[in-house]
């Protein structure tokens, strides 16, 4: 309806603004739901092809999202274009900025890795004296975990240490293939736990919030939503000085529009939510929107070869996966690094990459043929230590395809992140050894910051508004009316894919909002 | 009229209707007459005709390397991915010409590794052997090449000089060569790798707003005397 204030303006249609549009409906309040691209409907925007049906046979297309190492030629435009929505760092300083505008945003391509973070990251400050404590623990965010893996049919085991706390999860109780098994012999006598994979079944193969929590959501009645609104900035109230809607483009039509409602809640993905806060000039009282800016290393890793595996003799042998939580610096501690990194290992069944054997021709062939089916993965997903002078501002010199503001991202890895990443190869090294393994290929080198496409903080919660952006309910400081629930929020990023915390940050605070509203103290 | 005629004619244009009915629902009513709609019939029982990618019919011509380049690259194509069994090699795949273009297309960064790798090669070989690489013996080119063979992981190829090069190129020369169709039409054997098959992504509602701003083509016939109405829009 033209003119309508809506209850609550959602901007942003992935996991965090999904929770927030399904919790509030539910509780019977209005929102309205920007999403700043189209609607894909895989049935004809997508067709299975060959490769060398495509003009560059698979290949990346030459110049086009050079920082998104994820990309190829099947998948390039789902991508955000970095053309289109331009951001900018210092030569020496890249940021793989990896983004997806499509409704649904990234949930709709995610590694479906479900952890949650322990009191080694809520309490990180207390452990180990470095950075800030988040204003919740575990406890406080328990129940909502416990929800979010509902939702989402998490798998796992009830194996975890403290450092990864077990969950409400479908039950798996399959026994460690052979590899496995060896993998967990050598661990133990290290220290190193290894636990169950921790992974969102969701439904009919999908676990994103188009199938798990808008439908939800729509069932109400109560939510409106605009796909290809991009919103170039939230419009104050002159007289309260509050928030009280957005101005948008359309994406297509260029046309510009505004929606009003009585509350702000911003699920954009950490670096648009935060973009949109500096370009509104909004929150900032701390003057630390956009400060530490966090992710997780990737990218270190090694791939060893199982002997009694090779030649596809795979039955029993290969095939499971596991995560190892992070073990360093939890009951001991290294003088090589603060915090810690997790390991993702898998035992393959197809294919060793060619990459792996120093060979070409009719040798490399032989190769194949003798290693296919012995894969034994290793990589990283390291903890990145919020730092002040990791940040994003405004760029005032570009803007985008909209005319709008972009960012210019000032962050970089120090000898914490790089140590880690050296001590996790050597240590993946020592264990496929002690296993019985081959080694046969690795790397020590992370890959740029923002590759793991788990970038979090720049809007932190806390207690203190002077140390701090939002509140323990994901609400800001400075405008009671205005949340962010996405990755903004973390105050430290832990090792864990950040995605079941998000979700149950959101689920919290669309509780504590939707209790707020209904009471009128919003 | 004899009186059998008429009967016949009062007979007739009672059973038209009928007759015209069982027509009608043996086949559809046809098309209006012109001017139709000017989509009318396309339907998702429309045929779609069988097309071939380009490269796979036509040749293109060298755009980027330098003739000397393309030799020694074509050269060390059929050196690092030769024909095995049934399965073509990069040169019957046309792999060679293919890099021209994607590298030719590509970033400085990308562009300079091959340049100055193939120059490095060739003259590495005469170097060592006194001929071009595109001259060397299967035995003497492998003692060029595989000292500077290295294992690596996506994303980190070797940053070592020429090492860079080397291996990069083999990377790509496989990739081009296993996802071309010469290669897709010969059937796998064991463990012979497989065209890269995924769910391929259209543009999705793609911004042309940019349109706005590309000026109108040139009328194909002067003004006249008598201008239509316009309203530009």
């Amino acid at each position: 309806m033209l003119n309508e204030t809506y209850d609550v303006l959602i901007i942003g249609s992935g996991h965090s603004g999904g929770m927030a549009a399904k919790i509030l409906t539910e509780y019977g309040i209005g929102c309205i739901m920007l999403n700043a691209g189209p609607v894909a409907n895989v049935t004809h925007d997508a067709e299975r092809k060959p490769a060398y049906e495509l003009p560059y046979r698979g290949f990346r297309p030459p110049g086009r999202l050079e920082h998104v190492f994820q990309s190829n030629e099947f998948n390039a435009n789902v991508w955000v274009d970095e053309q289109e929505v331009p951001y900018t760092f210092e030569q020496n300083q890249p940021y793989n900025w990896v983004r997806v505008r499509l409704f649904g945003g990234r949930s709709l391509f995610w590694s479906r890795q479900s952890f949650r973070l322990s009191d080694y990251e809520f309490k990180a400050k207390s452990h180990d004296g470095f950075g800030e404590d988040w204003p919740i623990s575990h406890a406080d965010l328990a129940p909502y975990y416990s929800r979010a893996e509902g939702i989402f049919r998490v798998s796992g085991a009830m194996d975890g240490p403290p450092q990864l706390p077990d969950g409400n999860f479908t039950i798996d109780d399959a026994p460690w293939t052979i590899a496995m098994q060896r993998f967990v012999d050598a661990a133990k006598p290290r220290g190193i736990p290894v636990c169950k994979q921790r992974s969102a079944q969701g439904r009919d193969g999908l676990a994103s919030s188009v199938n798990l929590l808008l439908p939800d959501a729509e069932k109400t009645g109560k939510l409106t939503s605009i796909a290809n609104a991009v919103v170039r900035e939230i419009t104050v109230d002159k007289n309260t000085g509050l928030p009280n809607g957005c101005n948008f483009v359309d994406r297509l039509s260029h046309r510009e529009m505004s929606v009003k409602a009585r509350v702000v809640v911003l699920a954009a993905g950490t670096l648009e939510s935060t973009r949109l806060l500096l370009n509104s000039r909004l929150a900032n009282s701390s003057g630390l929107v956009g400060r530490y800016l966090m992710d997780q290393v990737y990218g270190p890793g090694v791939l060893a070869s199982v002997p009694e595996a090779r030649r596809g003799n795979i039955n029993a042998v290969m095939g499971s996966s596991a995560i190892v939580p992070r073990f360093r610096n939890i009951d001991t501690k290294t003088d090589k690094f603060l915090r810690g990194y997790a390991l993702n290992v898998t035992a393959a069944t197809g294919a060793v990459g060619a990459r792996n054997f120093a060979a070409y021709g009719t040798e490399l062939q032989r190769k194949l043929d003798e290693y296919y089916g012995s894969g034994f993965h290793m990589t990283i997903m390291g903890e990145v230590l919020g730092r002040y002078e990791n940040h994003v501002r405004i760029d005032k010199d570009r803007t985008d395809a909209w005319g709008i503001p972009v960012l210019h991202v000032d962050t970089k890895y120090t000898d914490n992140e790089f140590n880690m990443s050296k001590d996790a190869t050597d240590t993946c090294c020592e264990l496929a050894e002690a296993a019985g393994f081959e080694v046969l290929s690795k790397n020590d080198k992370p890959n740029p910051p923002g590759y793991s496409i788990h970038e979090v903080g720049t809007c932190r919660m806390g207690d203190d508004p002077k140390k701090s952006v939002l509140n323990k309910w994901n609400q800001s400081h400075d405008h009671r009316n205005l949340f962010v629930v996405d990755g903004a929020c973390f105050t430290s990023a832990g090792w864990q894919n950040p995605t079941m915390t998000i979700l149950s940050l959101s689920m919290r605070a669309s509780e504590y909002l939707a209790g707020e509203m209904l009471r009128r103290n919003i | 009229m004899l009186r059998r005629d008429f009967v016949r004619a009062v007979l007739a244009v009672g059973a038209a209707p009928k007759l015209l009915l069982g027509q009608q629902a043996a086949n559809p009513a046809p098309p209006p007459p012109a001017p139709v709609p000017w989509l009318l019939g396309l339907t998702s029982k429309t045929p779609i005709p069988h097309v071939e990618a380009a490269d796979q019919v036509a040749v293109g011509e060298l755009r980027f390397f330098t003739a000397q380049q393309m030799a020694t690259l074509t050269r060390l194509s059929d050196v690092l991915f030769p024909p095995m069994g049934q399965k073509p090699g990069a040169v019957q795949a046309q792999t060679p010409m293919f890099l021209d273009f994607l590298i030719g297309s590509s970033p400085d960064v990308r562009r300079k590794v091959y340049s100055e790798g193939l120059d490095w090669l060739d003259a590495e070989a005469k170097k060592q052997f006194n001929l071009s690489f595109e001259k060397l013996s299967d035995a003497q080119a492998d003692a060029l090449l595989k000292p500077m063979l290295r294992t690596w992981m996506n994303d980190h190829p070797p940053t070592e000089q020429h090492a860079d090069f080397l291996n990069i190129a083999h990377d790509d020369i496989r990739t081009a060569t296993i996802n071309s169709k010469a290669w897709f039409v010969v059937p796998e054997v064991g463990a012979e790798p497989r065209t890269t098959e995924e769910l391929y992504w259209s543009p999705i509602e793609p911004d042309i707003s940019d349109r706005t701003n590309v000026p109108p083509h040139v009328q194909a016939a002067p003004k006249s005397g008598h201008p239509m109405p316009s309203y530009p829009r």
